[in-house]
């Protein structure tokens, strides 16, 4: 096993290099990931706010005055004045998220049974003021049907109406399992972490190790030696194969000693499937590398360019949802991407059935056939070179 | 006949790096193969050890044919390659460990070989050093150290002292000699002349890719014409002396530049003597005057017309 350990002390020599990755990684992980959970039970946690509305009258009726009572209950009034001008700016700055004007008439109308259109103009995409045009529709729809049903209705009697009904309200308990929030928060920011550090221990280790492998003069006198090509290159594989897997395995102690707290549960074991997964993936793209790096300077640089280049692309560091279709799409030709997309899944899962597993396992197969065309690659390559 | 190498061609595409190549190496003898750069040496070799594909020939080493898949053969075959091959990971003593470990798989007998091959290249102190802090001649001497760790039967060295301090070469060109008393055969390439003289007991030169001569370095002086050359440090001599000197009989030519007269002579005794004679008759005065005997560089020089290191 003379190739074997040769192949695990030149890995021994670059120990340092790859343990202060390591270590800076998990630093740097430790803080955000505690940031992230904090602020995902924060989220997880409801709390009613009110948006600011301009409310442009025209007519001051008791039905008007009980809608501006209705709207109080969910918003701010701000003044403005009816100028054009004014309302856009108070708009563009965001001063009021909705103005709503009510025409002359307007009582008059809702009392005759009339249809009756409200003037709104409102910030594009705001969650806040669905909730205000639901307390105008709700509001309009009851008062329409009291008149439909009760002839002669006055205003007084039926802004009483109202106020009763839209005073019934469904008390709604939110149930939130705080440390399972937490721990899912945080395994999945950690495993998503993973990406990055082990793709760097994992193409600098690698790729050192098929420099030197490399070397023709090397390659030559190994050669002469009598040992046959192919126990030559089991005992290369194998010492990759536990570089690997010995990599993916301290990587992931650590990250479970960081989630321990909160116990082991499936979505943990089947991030960590995921992660070994990602690892061979990574070791294929180190193995590639190797092939093509001619300088051992250049390794750093080139490790640093592809970690963080696919770190930030595939979300990571950022998440998904924060990133550009674009970038997403460009994005979904890397593994890092579908190894998150798999965590991103599996994090999500409560129920374990083949359809809810389904898409972490196109997600792993994926990963694989990345792994398997790196490595095709890099035999081709090799093979290319030998020739030469 | 520990080697045995017949017809051998080799081509880079156009260029035929080796022409027919044949040559035996006997049992316990150092064989010399001599060559200016380019000449074939390294490829021939490289064939020899079945690291290079070759276009024709055959090659045979202990009596059996040599493959990339002999391994009974190159477990008894130690190579020092032209280039230094080692590990910078590993130190001095690991690295002659690896070499030696490929061919000896018994740890405690590999102990004892490493521990005398590096006493035998005087590494000792330089045990624990990684390569990148040996010197070029260190260097070297490790490069030999992992070659022939294993005790081989034959040891191949491709021009192992390009690039060494002289303290170093000599260092080198004893081991091989201890190694041969020793009971190893080999096979040593260099473009040094002077190197192959001292410590091959059969030499072939060879230019582009074909053996120009093979022999004792005694033999191969015997094939050419010239005698020996004199030289003579003298302030004057006019042409008509030098035309003179040119037609005494034994005189091969004659030349005279900066003050120095170079006269090379054919074979035969008493060539100095004749010099002397028409010094004394013509009254011509000189300061030093020295002979030397024909060197490998003339029998080159003599055969192909170019010197051994153009």
């Amino acid at each position: 096993m003379q190739v074997f350990k040769l192949c695990l002390k030149i890995l021994k020599k670059n120990i340092l290099t790859l343990l202060i990755y390591v270590i800076v990684f998990l630093g740097v992980a430790a803080i955000m990931a505690s940031s992230s959970a904090s602020e995902q039970v924060k989220d997880a946690s409801f709390k009613q706010s009110k948006a600011n509305i301009a409310l442009l009258c025209e007519e001051n009726t008791p039905l008007t005055a009980g809608l501006k009572q209705e709207l109080a209950k969910i918003a701010h009034f701000v003044e403005l004045s009816d100028k054009t001008e004014a309302l856009q700016d108070a708009l563009y700055f965001r001063t009021v998220s909705y103005i709503l004007r009510i025409p002359k008439g307007f009582s008059e109308k809702i009392m005759n049974g009339e249809q009756i259109q409200l003037q709104k103009t409102v910030i594009p995409n705001s969650f806040s003021n669905a909730y205000i045009d639901l307390t105008i529709d709700q509001y309009l729809n009851s008062a329409r049907l009291y008149v439909e049903q009760i002839e002669d209705i006055s205003q007084e009697s039926l802004v009483q109406y109202l106020k009763q009904d839209l005073a019934a309200n469904t008390a709604i308990e939110l149930k939130i399992n705080e440390k399972q929030a937490a721990h899912q928060s945080i395994s999945n920011y950690f495993f998503n972490y993973l990406a990055f550090s082990i793709l760097s221990i994992l193409i600098l280790g690698l790729s050192t190790l098929m420099l030197v492998f490399n070397n023709q003069d090397l390659q030559r006198r190994n050669a002469c030696a009598p040992l046959s090509t192919t126990n030559f290159n089991r005992q290369f594989v194998l010492a990759v194969l536990v570089f690997t897997v010995l990599s993916w395995l301290i990587m992931a102690v650590l990250c479970l000693s960081f989630t321990l707290k909160y116990g082991i549960n499936i979505n943990t074991l089947y991030l960590l499937l995921n992660s070994l997964v990602f690892a061979t993936c990574a070791a294929s793209i180190g193995y590639l590398i190797g092939n093509l790096v001619k300088s051992p300077n250049a390794i750093p640089a080139i490790s640093n360019v592809i970690t963080l280049g696919l770190s930030f692309i595939s979300g990571v560091f950022v998440p998904i949802e924060l990133l550009g279709s674009t970038v997403l799409k460009c994005a979904s030709f890397t593994p890092t991407y579908w190894f998150v997309i798999a965590n991103n899944h599996i994090a999500s899962l409560t129920n374990f059935n083949y359809t809810n597993l389904q898409p972490v396992l196109a997600s792993m197969l994926i990963q694989i056939g990345f792994a398997i065309a790196f490595f095709a690659a890099a035999l081709v390559l090799g093979k290319h070179r030998r020739l030469q | 006949m520990i080697v045995s190498v017949k017809n051998l061609v080799k081509r880079y595409d156009d260029i035929l790096a080796l022409d027919h190549l044949s040559l035996t190496v006997n049992d316990g003898e150092i064989f010399g193969l001599l060559g200016p750069n380019g000449s074939g040496k390294t490829t021939a070799i490289n064939c020899i050890l079945s690291l290079l594909k070759y276009d024709k020939g055959e090659i045979e080493i202990f009596g059996q044919s040599m493959r990339p898949e002999a391994y009974d053969v190159k477990r008894n075959i130690g190579v020092v390659m032209q280039n230094v091959a080692v590990y910078n990971e590993l130190t001095v003593q690991e690295n002659i460990d690896y070499f030696c470990g490929l061919y000896v798989p018994d740890k405690r007998l590999r102990k004892e070989l490493v521990t005398e091959a590096i006493d035998f290249v005087g590494l000792h102190e330089f045990s624990s050093y990684y390569p990148k802090k040996l010197s070029g001649g260190l260097l070297r001497r490790l490069n030999i150290a992992c070659g022939i760790a294993h005790k081989p039967k034959l040891i191949i060295l491709d021009e192992p002292t390009v690039a060494v301090d002289p303290q170093s070469r000599n260092k080198i060109l004893e081991g091989i000699l201890e190694l041969n008393k020793k009971g190893a055969t080999i096979i040593y390439t260099s473009h040094y002349m002077e190197e192959v003289e001292q410590i091959c007991s059969r030499i072939m030169i060879i230019d582009k890719g074909r053996a120009i001569a093979t022999g004792t370095k005694e033999e191969l002086k015997a094939m050419i014409t010239m005698g020996e050359k004199i030289t003579v440090e003298s302030q004057r001599i006019t042409e008509t002396q030098l035309n003179q000197l040119r037609r005494l009989p034994s005189i091969v030519s004659a030349d005279y530049k900066n003050k120095l007269l170079i006269i090379k002579s054919s074979k035969g005794s008493n060539n100095l003597e004749t010099v002397l004679e028409f010094f004394k008759t013509e009254n011509i005065q000189f300061g030093k005057i020295y002979s030397e005997l024909p060197t490998l560089n003339d029998v080159f020089l003599e055969i192909t017309g170019k010197q051994l290191r153009d």
